[in-house]
């Protein structure tokens, strides 16, 4: 049995208190900055930027703007330049650059209803390719953006006309180990996860976990495929083994009941693919610990591969609060940093310690 | 008495008067939960199992957590002793039990030491600095526009892919009725082969049959060149972390893909070492060897590196390297496991063809002092390699002392029993059976490394610089010619230090010093200029004095080992001991005393100077 002191601590450094409701928080990455998106009680939206200085966190810059914001990634910013991508309530699709952010440097209506969750790659030197965004809304349309393309998206998956549609909760980048290749998860409200190859255009597996998703997020999103976390309500998440699909089967997994209440989101470190910290609507964060089987696939009774899922296992729990924690985000640029917000209108700042030993 | 009375429900009554009263009040709750039975949702918890006993003996997991369960919830009433008690059971049965599973508060300044706060704070501290500065650095830098022009295009043609809530074939037949207009660039992307299935009809893209075949092509290097020193770092790492976690999931050839990225924009020592070891998992060995050696001309004492090469050496077949490898390892960190076990193994089968060679070991000298009197006549002899890696002589070469030459023996193979009847040297022959492309590249690597070795005092790294400092003069014969005068001295010159350290290992001490002084006079006659060989050779053969009882020779051959190499340890410690043997103390004490100047941990030293 370890010790309680081997074990990662999760230590609350900065806890800042906010006038507006927060919905997502993201590090800027290369700095000790981070911006927190969300919306007053006004009905506007709001972008502030922090700086981490001498334990607190100094607010730098905020502006407000005519719609509530949702989501945000830096996902497909190149490392100089920065630019915040932006999904708000009204369905658009704006690229801010924090340094002049008056004016969206790439704007455009994206969908018809709220942008739920935003993802992007190729910048910050995380995947090999184009940068492209790829949007989901309550609209039940996924559609995947290129900032130099105005107007029209690159793809679009969207139900045939007359099927009904689903909201679509949470997407993720994938598989982006080449210029070519690229994957999109989508989940939906219904329990879908959809897994769409961008090289190929079309649907390669799609699964259904029974509860609505809530977060999706793959391992690394610039390698070959190889893991896929999906969180649901009622205290669920899957771990997906991507690397062996079986014509039928699909994807191997295993599924870990945690948190008592809905998992909001799940996000993996950066500096370790196996580990990941998923926060609950109890405002508690759990952080896992992900082991491969000793062979991760087998033949089944047809001669046909199949996956095998490892284990999950807990490392640390803690409680930050009462009310969901519906942001989290790790820093790319210091192992164990880690940002979250949640619905009691603050944002925190934890030190993750004791990460390498894990 | 009340006790005696509930007591009957369980047989054990030997208890202690502590547990028999947790008993009770356990036993006596449970009379008054049995008279109100809605509540009792425990019904396949019978009271009598929330019990100490009971709990220690009880193996079933999902029972004992629902014991837990209610202990904790307090129905029966609260015992805290005894959910503790329960709780270390369950632990010891299923750590990863989810009834263990307990929300903490967070951590803070109080659940640290002092120390542990201070570092993490200070640690945070430095990072915020460092990244500030490196952040106004980034703002400076213009941007390339030439970075822009090398990303792909957009993404071509603006497919609809239609999400059907189920059907798969549906959907696969919308997409090909339509033939949408194609951007330009999708000329680039045009593969003839695909194309020609399609038309033949051979449709691979089944979409449930999407099955990941293999290793998809990972590029194996990275265009790095417009990015500044700063990026380079960064993307550098993160391949290499990449490539650690293929490792971890035991996703090998992937590992190496990544590694080798890392490499192509940033070489470092680290990356080479873990592709090293990536190889040797894939067993690839010429390519761990060249990480090896890749490591070790960047980092020469760099101890994962030498621990690697030996092993790589051990499935070659290289026992002789492998152990020099392992005993420079020891050398500076004398409690290595890994290290230690390896030496052992390798010493275990080198004695194992040691006796082999014995019984021959007559015999062989005289045929061999034939063939090297042959062989100066003719100094055209390209010879028998030291461990393989250092033949300047191709294998085609290795013509002879006179025995037929077969093929360079396989690689890896036990050696020992090699079919050459000159077994004596056959040992380390064969080892030699690695292919030329490998030799080549070992040659330059060799010689540098051993430029970078001349220097150090330690006698293993004189060894071994020395043999190849040998072959470092014989590398100048780079070509596969058989007719090359030159050449053959030096290996030669190393095949007899060689034999004379086996037989000084066997004890055989006159026939080594013959050996050492053939060797000796070998460099002199052929007035190679090589100092550290010499060096070595003498040191060695003062060895051989010293323990034929010669003081006097010794300390002349250890004298001008010094001259050769002022500060060598060994030839110091031995000129020491036979001084000492000699009673001539003073002199004794001042050499001693300079041993331990430049190495402190040398036992032997210390014993005698007290």
């Amino acid at each position: 049995m370890s010790s309680p002191l081997s074990k990662p601590q999760i230590i609350a450094h900065i806890q800042k208190s906010l006038n507006y409701t927060v919905f997502d928080s993201k590090w800027i990455p290369c700095s000790a900055k981070f911006v927190c998106l969300g919306n007053f009680a006004r009905g506007t939206g709001v972008i502030q930027i922090y700086e981490v200085q001498h334990g607190e966190a100094q607010l730098i810059k905020e502006v407000e703007k005519p719609k509530p914001i949702k989501c945000g990634t830096f996902g497909a910013a190149s490392l100089q330049q920065r630019h915040i991508a932006t999904g708000d309530f009204d369905g658009n699709l704006h690229i801010w650059n924090l340094e002049a952010p008056d004016v969206p440097v790439y704007t455009t209506k994206a969908h018809k209803e709220i942008v739920n969750s935003i993802d992007g790659v190729g910048g910050l030197g995380i995947g090999d390719g184009a940068p492209e965004i790829v949007t989901g809304s309550r609209d039940g349309t996924v559609k995947v953006w290129d900032p130099r393309q105005k107007d029209l998206p690159v793809a679009n998956m969207e139900p045939v006309g007359g099927e009904t549609r689903r909201d679509c909760w949470t997407v993720a980048f994938g598989h982006a180990f080449n210029d070519q290749d690229r994957c999109v998860c989508a989940g939906y409200d219904n329990g879908d996860i959809k897994l769409f190859d961008l090289r190929n255009m079309s649907l390669r597996w799609e699964t259904n976990i029974k509860n609505g998703v809530c977060c999706v997020e793959f391992d690394r999103k610039d390698i070959n495929i190889n893991k896929l976390v999906a969180t649901s309500l009622e205290g669920k998440f899957h771990v997906f083994d991507m690397r062996t699909q079986h014509p039928t089967k699909g994807f191997a997994s295993i599924s870990e009941k945690a948190h008592k209440s809905t998992i909001w989101q799940v996000r993996h470190l950066p500096q370790n693919r196996d580990i990941f910290m998923t926060a609950g609507g109890a405002g508690n964060l759990h952080l896992w610990k992900y082991e491969y089987p000793a062979q991760r696939s087998k033949k089944d009774s047809d001669g046909v591969d199949v996956g095998v899922a490892g284990s999950v296992n807990l490392l640390q729990n803690v409680n930050l609060s009462t009310q969901p924690i519906a942001s989290l985000d790790w820093s790319p640029d210091k192992q164990g940093l880690c940002l979250c917000s949640g619905f009691d209108q603050s944002v925190r700042v934890l030190i993750v310690t004791k990460l390498n030993v894990a | 008495m009340a006790q005696i009375h509930l007591s009957t429900d369980s047989p054990n009554t030997q208890q202690s008067p502590h547990r028999a009263l947790v008993k009770q009040r356990a036993a006596m709750s449970g009379d008054a939960v049995f008279s109100l039975p809605a509540t009792d949702f425990s019904t396949k918890v019978p009271v009598e199992h929330l019990d100490y006993d009971f709990i220690e003996k009880c193996k079933d997991v999902k029972y004992l957590e629902k014991i837990l369960r209610i202990l904790r919830s307090g129905e029966e009433g609260i015992y805290p002793h005894l959910i503790k008690f329960c709780e270390g059971h369950l632990e010891k049965l299923n750590p990863k039990s989810r009834a263990l599973r307990k929300e903490t508060p967070v951590a803070t300044e109080a659940s640290f030491s002092k120390d542990e706060w201070n570092q993490i704070m200070d640690d945070l501290r430095t990072w915020a600095e460092e990244t500030k500065k490196s952040e106004t650095l980034l703002k400076q830098e213009p941007v390339f526009d030439l970075l822009i022009e090398k990303i792909p295009p957009v993404r071509s043609s603006n497919s609809f892919v239609p999400l059907n809530e189920k059907s798969f074939p549906k959907q696969r037949t919308n997409s090909s009725k339509h033939v949408l207009p194609r951007d330009y660039q999708e000329w680039d992307k045009f593969d003839v082969k695909e194309e020609c299935n399609k038309v033949d009809g051979v449709l691979k893209n089944d979409p449930p049959a999407i099955i990941n075949t293999g290793h998809p092509n990972i590029k194996r290097a990275v265009d790095a060149s417009l990015l500044s020193q700063q990026e380079k770092f960064l993307l550098a790492n993160r391949e290499k972390d990449k490539g650690n976690e293929a490792f971890r999931a035991n996703d090998y050839e992937e590992a190496v893909a990544y590694y080798s990225r890392s490499l192509s924009i940033l070489p470092t020592v680290s990356a080479y070492n873990n592709r090293a070891q990536a190889e040797i998992n894939l067993q690839h060995w010429h390519n761990a060897m060249r990480d090896c050696q890749q490591v070790l001309e960047l980092e020469s004492r760099n101890k994962k590196a030498l621990l690697r090469r030996a092993t790589v050496h051990n499935h070659m077949g290289n026992f002789q390297m492998a152990s020099e490898d392992l005993r420079m390892v020891l050398q500076e960190e004398p409690n290595n496991a890994t290290a230690i076990q390896l030496l052992s193994k390798i010493e275990r089968k080198l004695s194992d063809c040691l006796p082999k060679q014995q019984s021959k070991g007559k015999k062989i000298l005289i045929e061999e002092l034939e063939e090297q009197a042959e062989q100066r006549a003719c100094p055209v002899q390209p010879s028998q390699p030291v461990g393989g890696e250092e033949s300047s002589a191709a294998p085609a070469e290795r013509g002879d002392m006179g025995n037929a030459q077969k093929k360079p023996h396989s690689r890896g193979d036990g050696g020992p029993h090699s079919e050459s009847s000159n077994s004596h040297h056959g040992h380390w022959r064969g080892k030699g059976g690695a292919s030329d492309k490998y030799k080549v590249t070992e040659e330059s690597k060799v010689a540098n490394g051993s430029s970078k070795r001349g220097s150090t005092a330690s006698v293993q790294g004189d060894k071994r610089s020395g043999t190849k400092g040998a072959t470092g003069g014989g590398k100048a014969e780079e070509s596969v010619n058989l007719d090359a005068p030159c050449g053959a001295l030096p290996p030669h010159l190393s095949r007899l230090k060689n034999e004379g350290n086996l037989l000084f290992k066997n004890g055989q001490f006159a026939d080594a010093l013959e050996k050492y002084s053939q060797a000796i006079q070998g460099y002199t006659d052929s007035g190679i200029d090589s100092p550290e060989d010499l060096c070595i050779l003498y040191s060695n053969r003062a060895a051989c004095y010293l323990k034929d009882g010669n003081s006097q020779d010794c300390i002349q051959d250890c004298t001008r080992a010094l001259e050769l190499q002022p500060f060598s340890l060994k030839p110091l410690l031995r000129r020491a001991m036979a001084y000492e043997s000699l009673e001539r103390y003073k002199k004794a004490y001042v050499d001693y005393k300079t041993v331990l100047q430049i190495d402190i941990s040398v036992q032997a030293a210390h014993d005698s100077v007290n």
